[in-house]
């Protein structure tokens, strides 16, 4: 009985592995794919429609009438805009500079010079990281009233930096575990003062990370909007709070070019943090010393 | 314990031929002391291995000559002049690490060229020294590789021209060939000391291979706990260890426990008395250890002057060039044996266990450790 059943059953299970061209992939379930599917759409058909309707030719956030540039030239033509896409660029910049040196100091620091504190400076360091956005503008505001600082760019500039070092920090940090301790022995040992090792053997190992550090921190501060309501003064406003302020007096399709223009800053930073360390990887990153040019 | 070079004396004081003195160096780390009392002398153009198990303290040792770690007490001697002020950086000495501890961004030309560029050597002088430095460790053609692309063995290579480029006075070697398998291994292992011989610089080679140090060294200082326990040529440390971790170390040890008997024998059980030539002040009653080494042992085909035992096969072990064989002297004493294939026999087909059998040693064969 068991023995028919099995012979009768076979056909139908060589007819099955004849339909795909491969085996089965009994580990991936189809229905991954549906959910997968569903979640691209989710997330990116709000952005998708946000691109699209900063090139309408019309006001309507409904109808798309026709292609056009004009939110682009009408959002560069509004000397506010453009003042706040500026500090916005500048807050970046500053942040990501100051953030990338004191943060990868202080990964060399946390891991080349141990001591009894070092598990406790680790935690420190993640303290920024997982305290709510808010309670950090809050207590950035009082710190800075409570000081008697005018609330600018500066102060905007100063509470980046504050959460972006932990980035910058965990980030290099990881790299500079992975680095053979006795390699920068070997540069000492070679004739390399501490300073040459860090320039000639720690710098080109620690690049790939240190860049993608300073381009994840640039894009990080680039589009904050709590810490920077709470931190900005009156002008110039960084440009999510100033979207902010003026979708309170009605959406204007500005608003999408502005999104849209904010969303290609951030996915270029991000993008070409996370493609260099691998082009740098395979290329090796390496620094010429003059062998080329005899 | 002290290891003086003996020529010294005749030489006088800070003798021009002495390339490292440890004067008393100790080394804590916390409260463990990883070097104690450290007092040996290494000799200019010498191959010399510290020699002993992990954690005994002689890459500790190797460190404080680079610089990597300041004695706690003592002073190191580099070619005659102390170095605790000097950095790393400007002493005379370097070394091959055991990771080789290559630079990953650097081709192997640079890696090479890395000591000579710091001290600012002129171009044309680095590109000859290093080509050089490369066919010396017969790497010539792979300058523009990068480590990445190198097998283990070529690594080992590259970290040892970029060493040795640099003329130290002294090259130290931690464990350099560790990482390789046996077969690379031994071949590194002629080709290191061809080219110690070659270029004369002083190595101070750190292992825990017994055999690797037998090999290559002109002498081995062998430690434990941070003590050099015995100091001097191979064949010394080998044929006359000082004492029972020196035997048992290196190379199979026979050790039997007894009490001396007179002036010429020790007792092992009630009804076993060996023969041996018991040290001076060696007094009846005294608990003692006899060593034999395993190859020292003839069994059944005994020579004249030979000292005789009868005993048991208790069981053999097929070696390939050595055959393992035990056997049983009674009162729970064994004494293992290694014979030597020939081309006249295998070694293995004569015995078989339960055979009894005579063996028998010379007497000065035979260890007597207190």
């Amino acid at each position: 009985m068991s023995a028919t059943g099995k012979v009768a059953r076979l056909p139908l299970a060589r007819r099955r592995a004849a339909r795909s061209s491969r085996p089965r992939d009994f580990d991936r379930p189809r229905f991954l794919r549906v959910v997968i599917g569903l979640f691209l759409v989710w997330t990116f058909a709000p952005i998708a429609i946000v691109i699209l309707f900063s090139f309408n030719s019309s006001r309507s956030l409904q109808n798309f009438d026709g292609f056009s540039t004009q939110w682009y030239s009408e959002f560069l033509a509004t000397p506010q805009l453009r003042e706040s896409l500026y500090a916005s660029l500048g807050i970046a910049v500053a942040t990501m500079l100051v953030a990338t040196v004191v943060g990868t100091l202080l990964a060399y620091g946390l891991v080349r010079a141990r001591n009894r504190l070092t598990p406790v400076t680790n935690v420190i360091m993640l303290v920024p990281l997982v305290v709510p956005e808010i309670v950090a503008g809050v207590t950035a505001l009082l710190l800075f009233t409570q000081i008697g600082m005018d609330l600018s760019v500066a102060t905007i500039t100063i509470a980046h930096i504050t959460f972006s070092i932990s980035f910058v920090t965990i980030i290099v940090r990881g790299r500079l575990v992975s680095l053979n301790r006795e390699v920068e022995e070997a540069a000492m040992d070679l004739g390399a003062t501490r300073v040459e090792t860090l320039r000639l053997v720690v710098l080109p190992a620690l690049w790939p990370a240190i860049l993608a550090a300073a381009l994840i921190v640039f894009a990080l501060s680039f589009d904050d909007f709590v810490l920077s309501f709470f931190t900005t003064g009156e002008s110039p406003q960084p440009l999510p709070v100033r979207i902010y302020s003026s979708i309170r007096f009605g959406v204007t399709p500005t608003i999408n070019a502005i999104g849209t223009l904010m969303l290609v800053v951030s996915v270029t930073a991000i993008a070409v943090a996370l493609a260099l360390p691998r082009l740098l990887g395979r290329r090796g990153g390496g620094v010429l010393i003059g062998k080329d040019a005899v | 314990m002290r290891c003086e070079v003996n020529e010294q004396a005749n030489g006088g004081p800070g003798a021009s031929d002495e390339a490292i003195r440890f004067e008393s160096v100790t080394k804590r780390f916390g409260d463990t002391e990883a070097v104690a009392e450290l007092g040996i002398t290494i000799r200019r153009g010498e191959f010399f291995s510290l020699l002993g198990p992990s954690g005994c303290g002689k890459t500790t040792t190797l460190r404080m000559v680079a610089g990597f770690e300041q004695p706690s007490e003592g002073r190191i001697f580099l070619e005659g002049e102390p170095v605790e002020a000097i950095p790393p950086y400007r002493r005379n000495v370097n070394t091959v690490f055991q990771s080789y501890a290559l630079f990953e961004h650097l081709d192997v030309f640079e890696n090479v060229a890395f000591g000579l560029r710091r001290r600012k050597v002129d171009r044309g002088e680095v590109r000859r020294r290093v080509a050089d430095a490369l066919e010396l460790v017969q790497l010539h053609g792979r300058s523009d590789a990068k480590p990445r692309e190198l097998s283990g063995g070529q690594k080992q290579r590259v970290a040892l021209a970029r060493a040795l480029i640099n003329r130290p006075a002294v090259l130290l070697l931690d464990e350099p060939l560790g990482a390789l398998d046996l077969k690379l291994r031994r071949q590194m292992q002629v080709e290191l000391k061809q080219i110690q011989r070659e270029v004369g610089i002083t190595f101070v080679y750190v292992t825990h291979d017994q055999e690797e140090a037998l090999s290559m060294s002109d002498r081995i200082a062998v430690m434990r706990d941070g003590r050099v326990i015995q100091c001097g040529p191979p064949e010394d440390v080998y044929e006359r260890p000082a004492e029972e971790f020196v035997a048992g170390f290196i190379g199979i040890s026979n050790l039997l426990e007894g009490v001396a008997d007179g002036p010429d024998a020790v007792r092992v059980g009630p009804s076993l008395r060996i023969p041996a030539p018991l040290p001076d002040g060696c007094t009846t009653g005294e608990e003692v250890r006899i060593s034999v080494r395993p190859e020292k042992i003839a069994l059944d085909e005994l020579e004249p002057g030979m000292v005789e035992l009868a005993g048991v096969i208790e069981s053999r072990v097929y070696l390939g060039m050595t055959t393992q064989i035990t056997v049983s002297l009674g009162e729970g004493a064994r004494l293992v044996v290694l014979e030597q294939a020939t081309y006249r026999s295998r070694a293995d087909d004569r015995w078989e266990p339960g055979m009894p059998v005579r063996l028998g040693w010379h007497p000065e064969h035979c260890l007597i450790l207190r």
